[in-house]
């Protein structure tokens, strides 16, 4: 039996037992797919020819765009983006040729017999360099409140810079990968590790040329997503589909790790100008800020990662003059694409150097500054795009964190350390987020459920939601068997399936409970109902007594029973079995939209969130100034969940995407060369946080006894909030380095806070201390 | 010699005859064969090139006093003949005969220690092999054991904290039931030298130092591997056929260790874990090194023959080595050449190796109290990371405090490891104190000009390494 909170897979997670795609047996039918990609980020095919490779025995097919029978593309929402490139290649990695064949290494030597030739063209491999050439990728964003350029014009004190962050590879321990089995006539039933089986099934419906009917797709469990799998799984789904198609066999396509650092998307880039009005007291009068995106290629979800960036330019502060100008640039590079925080990171990150900038420049504690910037309960409560903030807990958080890590004492004891310590400082950071939850594209937040009631009284759950880890599953079936009143053990989440349930949404925007959890209490509730009328009336037909109404009968504790009359129970079993007998269906399906939610891109104002998820971090570093490496000695953690379903699953998220936070914010780092290389293609160089980053003490707690109202039990999304909490360690670490130069300097340091660049940083404000003395 | 490997898995010696079974090469990796097998699909690759620890098993042979050893490696970078005599242990296999979780899978469940599940496998197999070796539920402990295992999901915290909790609570297990079975049957696998043929290679594992000497001389153009932590990666990242290989790892003499006043000789043969062991007291400064040397699972397989003879500008062991005055002894069928460590390496990844040769040992000299040594690696991430920059460091204190033969060598500055030469003579007579010592930093960053790279710009070598020795200086001082 599994504990109650645990996750539902876990004692397969370690025993191995577990299945992925790869794990699935195949016959020896199976082929390998194949990927032959470009070398250049930019260039003409000029011409090529395939014959060599196709007469390789062993080799299966080898395709070309010309041999896709429906649309050639790959992008979700603008289709802009080739699933196999024609004429032109638009960023090294991009796919150009698929083979299948018998093994890996048959494929390897015919991708060696392929001959093309390029023609090369001028490249854009840099943000800087796309927005030096007007290389936009569609029209600017803007919204606005008040008048922030005369409120700037008048504030008593200005802050103005330039934020820059990078790249972040998803690093999911299971890449991309996808089996395809070609069924009957048109059908092909596809496994495949994304996040999205239903886009899966459109993108490779168009591009085969055949009806979404023909095409299942199933999603198992994923080895880690975090966004990657959001669009990019459509990739290689849809390249094994039609190499399967082709040779009317299974087809399997897993991409190499360097493979996959060197085709799919990234965490965007962000350069964000900014400019912010503030008094004496510190108190933030206008903001200006124009945001810019690395979109890569294609557009993928460039645009409403920018949207949300935007959403979430002015973090937690209410500021009265806002205004927020947002662009994508066109580079040749692969598109960037959905990241844990979705633009919310790059956003917020930009934000707090602003607030650090103010404290530094008005020599108080910044966490003073945040506090008295914060969004209050009942004036200066309304965000720049005009939603109402209700529920706010950011300053029920903020007390009760600063009191549980200690941070005024923790303040103490950093500014001893340093007036003692010429070659180590240490800094200290408080922040907070405040994060929006629903898809900013309102039609999104809808999802769909499948309930089946067994005779013998158990349960199986389908749902929209896809496990990638985060215990959506987990959370799912918690839910079905409390509404129910039944073990747990009597419920089976299985695998997401495109013909079981529908339409639906990718798993991602942190919505996955919140959405599906809602479905299938709708799809219990409709069963709930039929099985509560039937029993009503056996009961009155049984005891001869018409006393049982319908709204008396209750389903808990593995019973369904009339709450007025102890005598009349029956188990769950039983019930079902009265209703099959009386032929009642004992299969519904459920469905959930979000309420209220909408948002006009021309006014840049509406309501796009149902509610807001916050928390707030402190964390403590020291950094080494001889080195620039820097250790994380504290972080305490304060997070909003509503009433957790899960407790240990939260707190799992919370953990996790600070740590991931932390990475983006400290070792993880791409970089590409003047040709459009990524240099950092594999774990050798692109470097994730171990065991040893993580905060020597790691404080993790969850609000309590703030319920959400309207949520699923009255719970919160979890997956992406915290992951901005690790900002707070790039904050601590400019802390410490503002202690170089006894706060009289601003510390330089984009993101991410290698050692490299923190050294550097430390060099350059030594070098400005000795022109200003 | 026999041309068949064996080895115990699954309760069952395994014996794999390469000319028969064609879909297997001698350089097919452990990974590649184990998830061709129905049962093992537990074991992932996440990276093929040792660096994320999904594919992580643990290999166990009998040990001298009388029991086993359990080692934790990366089966992405092991050709199967490395199993030969060995049991191989994956996370299929924890379980006992009557389905019960091991203690350690079981506890990670349920203390939430995996999330996706995809890392989960390795982190088992790594915990499991420092459960099996002498286990201690010491943070810094369980840091190393999980020092090569990446996770993307969890943040790691739940995973330590259920580690703590297993490794306070260590039981004999069924493996510790079934310890002299196991040994039985692994002792009565011939040792006997192995010539591995298919039609495109063959693979030499020789068992005594003259046969190894004998073939080396021979195939001058085969290449000479021992933990082959280098030389997988020719297989599984440029997809490399080595025609003809001589695996090293089994010769004893390789493995040989002395200690006598003062003195340490260790053959080349000895891992990097065995050298953190052997160097902890009297020369801390290569223990340090050989702590951040890759992750655990590299540094059971790494040898320091291997990390010499591959004379990588970034190998860890050189800087510290040139800093011990260490001394290379080198063996051919002719005889033995002993070469200062000054003298071995002699151009990008060259050395002064003949063909016929091969490194025998290494022996760090005596170091006199009067001697300070240091070395320092810096690395974008302080575990499983290449060094963007190393440096040993030496100088000898007179009486008063002046500074002689002075040596500041580095990694990563240059196409190899290189000495500061004006740094050093600028420093020998004066006086070991901060202002000489920051005086002397140009001069570093004046000897060498960096490239810029993957892992780090020019203009962050150049000032680290300068740095480094004012770091150097200050520990000293800190003592
Ligand atoms: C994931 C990963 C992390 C790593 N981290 C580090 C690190 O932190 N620091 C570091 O320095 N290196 C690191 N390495 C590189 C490598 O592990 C080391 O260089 C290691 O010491 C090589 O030893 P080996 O026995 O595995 O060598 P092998 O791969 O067996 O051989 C390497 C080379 O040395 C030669 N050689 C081997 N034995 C002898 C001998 N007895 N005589 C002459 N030549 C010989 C071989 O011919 C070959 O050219 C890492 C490698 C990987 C895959
Ligand atoms: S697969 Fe990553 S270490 Fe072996
Ligand atoms: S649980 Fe997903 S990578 Fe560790």
């Amino acid at each position: 039996m599994i504990p109650s909170n645990m996750h539902q897979s876990a004692y397969k997670h370690v025993s191995g037992a577990s299945v992925y795609v790869d794990d699935i047996p195949v016959q020896d039918q199976m082929l390998t797919g194949f990927v032959v990609y470009s070398p250049h980020a930019h260039a003409k095919i000029v011409s090529f020819d395939l014959s060599k490779a196709q007469a390789l025995p062993g080799v299966l097919a080898v395709l070309s765009a010309a041999d896709i029978p429906g649309e050639n593309n790959l992008g979700p929402i603008v289709h802009d983006e080739p699933c196999l490139a024609e004429n032109e290649v638009s960023f090294v990695g991009q796919a150009v040729f698929l083979i299948a064949a018998e093994d890996e290494e048959t494929a390897r030597a015919a991708a060696d017999l392929i001959y093309v030739e390029y023609k090369t063209l001028p490249a854009l491999i840099s943000l800087e360099q796309a927005m030096a050439q007007n290389s936009l990728m569609g029209p600017k964003r803007t919204i606005k409140r008040g008048d922030a350029d005369k409120a700037l014009a008048e504030a008593p004190h200005i802050v103005k810079g330039r934020f820059k962050s990078g790249a972040q590879e998803h690093w999911y321990l299971e890449t991309q990968t996808a089996l395809c089995l070609p069924g009957e006539d048109d059908e092909l039933f596809i496994h495949s590790s994304t996040q999205n089986p239903s886009e899966v099934q459109a993108v490779v419906a168009e591009a085969l040329n055949i009806a979404r009917n023909a095409v299942t797709v199933e999603t198992r469990r994923m080895g880690g997503a975090f966004g990657g799998k959001e669009t990019q799984a459509h990739h290689v789904a849809s390249w094994a589909a039609l190499l399967a198609q082709k040779t009317k066999r299974p087809v399997k396509i897993r991409l190499f790790r360097d493979d996959d650092q060197i085709m799919t998307g990234k965490r965007h880039p962000f350069i964000i100008d900014y400019e912010a009005g503030f008094d004496d007291q510190g108190m933030l009068l206008a903001l200006k800020v124009e945001q810019n995106a690395d979109g890569g290629a294609a557009t993928d979800l460039s645009f409403a990662i920018l949207e949300r960036a935007m959403f979430h330019a002015e973090n937690a502060y209410y500021i009265p003059h806002v205004s927020i100008t947002g662009r994508v640039w066109k580079t040749n590079l692969p598109s960037n694409t959905a990241f844990r925080g979705f633009g919310g990171p790059q956003g917020i990150a930009a934000m707090e150097e602003i607030i650090d900038r103010i404290a530094r420049f008005l020599k108080k504690d910044a966490a003073e500054i945040r506090q008295k910037n914060f969004y209050q309960l009942d004036k200066n409560n309304t965000a720049p795009y005009g939603q109402v903030i209700t529920n706010n807990n950011l300053e029920l958080i903020y007390n009760r964190l600063t009191d549980s890590s200690g941070y005024f004492e923790q303040r103490r004891e950093v500014n001893g350390f340093n007036a003692q310590n010429e070659f180590a400082k240490q800094g200290l950071a408080l922040m907070p987020v405040k994060f929006g939850i629903s898809f900013t594209t309102s039609f999104l937040n809808q999802a769909g459920a499948l309930v089946n009631v067994y005779q013998d009284g158990t349960v199986l759950v389908n749902h929209g939601g896809t496990e990638m880890g985060q215990g959506l599953h987990t959370k799912i079936r918690q839910i079905a068997a409390l509404e129910f009143g039944i073990p747990l053990e009597s419920v089976i989440v299985s695998a997401t399936n495109t013909s079981k349930v529908p339409n639906t949404s990718a798993t991602a925007a942190s919505s996955g409970t919140d959405l599906n959890g809602m479905a299938v209490k709708n799809a219990v509730e409709r069963l709930k109902f039929r099985i509560a009328f039937q029993l009503a009336q056996y009961f009155n037909e049984k005891y001869g007594v018409e006393s049982t109404l319908d709204s008396h009968v209750m389903f808990k504790n593995g019973a369904v029973f009339d709450a007025t009359d102890a005598a009349r129970t029956v188990s769950f079993k039983e019930a079902v079995q009265i209703c099959y007998f009386r032929q009642l269906p004992l299969s519904a399906t459920g469905f959930y939209r979000t309420p209220d939610i909408y948002f006009d891109r021309e006014k840049g104002a509406g309501h796009p969130f149902y509610y807001y998820a916050y928390g707030m971090a402190v964390s403590k570093v020291e950094v080494d100034l001889l080195t620039g490496n820097h250790k994380l000695l504290r972080s305490d953690i304060l997070h909003d969940v509503g009433d957790s379903i899960n407790p240990d699953i939260d707190r799992g998220q919370i953990e996790g995407a600070f740590v991931q936070g932390l990475g983006w914010c400290t070792t993880e780092e791409c970089k590409w060369d003047e040709q459009g290389n990524l240099l950092n293609h594999s774990p050798d160089t692109y470097k994730i946080p171990t065991i040893r980053d993580i905060p020597r003490d790691f404080r993790v707690a969850l609000l309590k006894d703030v319920p959400n109202p309207g949520t699923i039990r009255q719970s919160k999304a979890v997956g992406e909030p915290p992951f901005m909490l690790g900002i707070s360690v790039w904050l601590a670490i400019k802390d410490a380095l503002s202690a170089v130069a006894a706060h009289q300097l601003e510390p330089e340091l984009n993101l991410p806070a290698t050692n490299e660049a923190i050294l550097l940083s430390i060099e350059n404000l030594r070098r400005r201390q000795s022109e200003h003395i | 010699m026999a041309d068949t490997i064996s080895f115990l898995l699954d309760g069952k010696v395994q014996i794999i005859d390469f000319s028969r079974q064609s879909h297997l090469k001698p350089t097919t990796t452990v990974l590649q064969y184990l998830r061709d097998l129905p049962g093992h699909k537990g074991v992932k690759e996440g990276c093929a090139e040792g660096d994320c620890g999904a594919c992580t098993v643990v290999l166990a042979e009998p040990d001298k006093e009388g029991g086993l050893s359990y080692k934790a490696v990366n089966s992405c970078l092991l050709f199967l003949p490395k199993l030969h005599g060995k049991q191989l242990i994956t996370v299929e296999n924890l379980q006992d005969g009557n389905g019960n979780l091991h203690p350690l899978q079981k506890t990670l469940a349920e203390q939430n220690g995996s999330q996706c599940g995809f890392c989960t496998p390795g982190i088992v197999m790594s915990l499991f092999g420092h459960y099996k070796s002498g286990a201690s539920a010491e943070r810094d402990e369980i840091e190393d054991t999980l020092s090569g295992n990446l996770c993307r999901c969890t943040g790691y915290q739940p995973i330590l904290e259920s580690a703590q909790l297993t490794l306070t609570d260590v039981h004999s297990d069924h493996f510790s039931a079934e310890q002299e079975e196991t040994r039985a049957v692994l002792n009565a696998i011939s040792k006997d030298s192995l010539t591995l043929k298919t039609e495109t290679q063959v693979y030499y594992l020789p068992t005594y130092l003259n046969e190894l000497l004998r073939l080396r001389s021979k195939y001058p153009q085969a290449l000479l591997v021992n933990g082959s932590t280098d030389a997988a990666l020719r297989v599984t990242k440029n997809h490399e056929l080595l025609p003809a290989i001589i695996d090293s790892s089994n010769v004893r003499e390789l493995k040989e260790v002395q200690a006598s006043g003062g003195k340490l000789r260790f053959g080349s043969g000895v891992t990097i874990n065995e050298l953190l062991e052997l160097t902890k007291e009297r020369f801390p400064a290569v223990s340090k090194m050989c702590k951040t040397f890759g992750s655990k699972q590299i540094r059971h397989l790494a040898t320091v023959g291997g990390n010499l003879g591959s004379a990588s500008p970034i190998g860890d062991l050189a800087p510290v080595f040139l800093a011990c005055d260490a001394r290379i002894t080198v063996q051919s069928v002719n005889g033995l050449r002993k070469i200062r460590m000054n003298d071995f390496i002699t151009g990008y990844r060259q050395t002064a190796l003949r063909p016929d040769e091969i490194i025998r040992s290494v022996e760090l000299p005596l170091i006199k109290p009067s001697v300070l040594i240091g070395a320092y690696k810096i690395s974008k991430r302080y575990d499983l990371d290449i060094a963007t920059v190393s440096a040993g460091f030496r100088v000898e204190l007179d009486g008063d405090e002046i500074v002689q033969n002075c040596i500041a060598a580095y990694g990563g500055m240059a196409a190899v490891t290189s000495r500061a030469i004006k740094a050093e003579s600028f420093l020998n007579g004066k006086k070991w104190k901060r202002e000489t010592v920051e005086q002397t930093l140009p001069l570093i960053r004046e000897s060498f000009t960096p490239i810029s790279d993957a892992r780090s710009g020019a203009e962050y070598r150049s000032v680290v390494a300068g740095n480094l020795l004012l770091k150097f200086y200050l520990d000293t001082q800190n003592k």
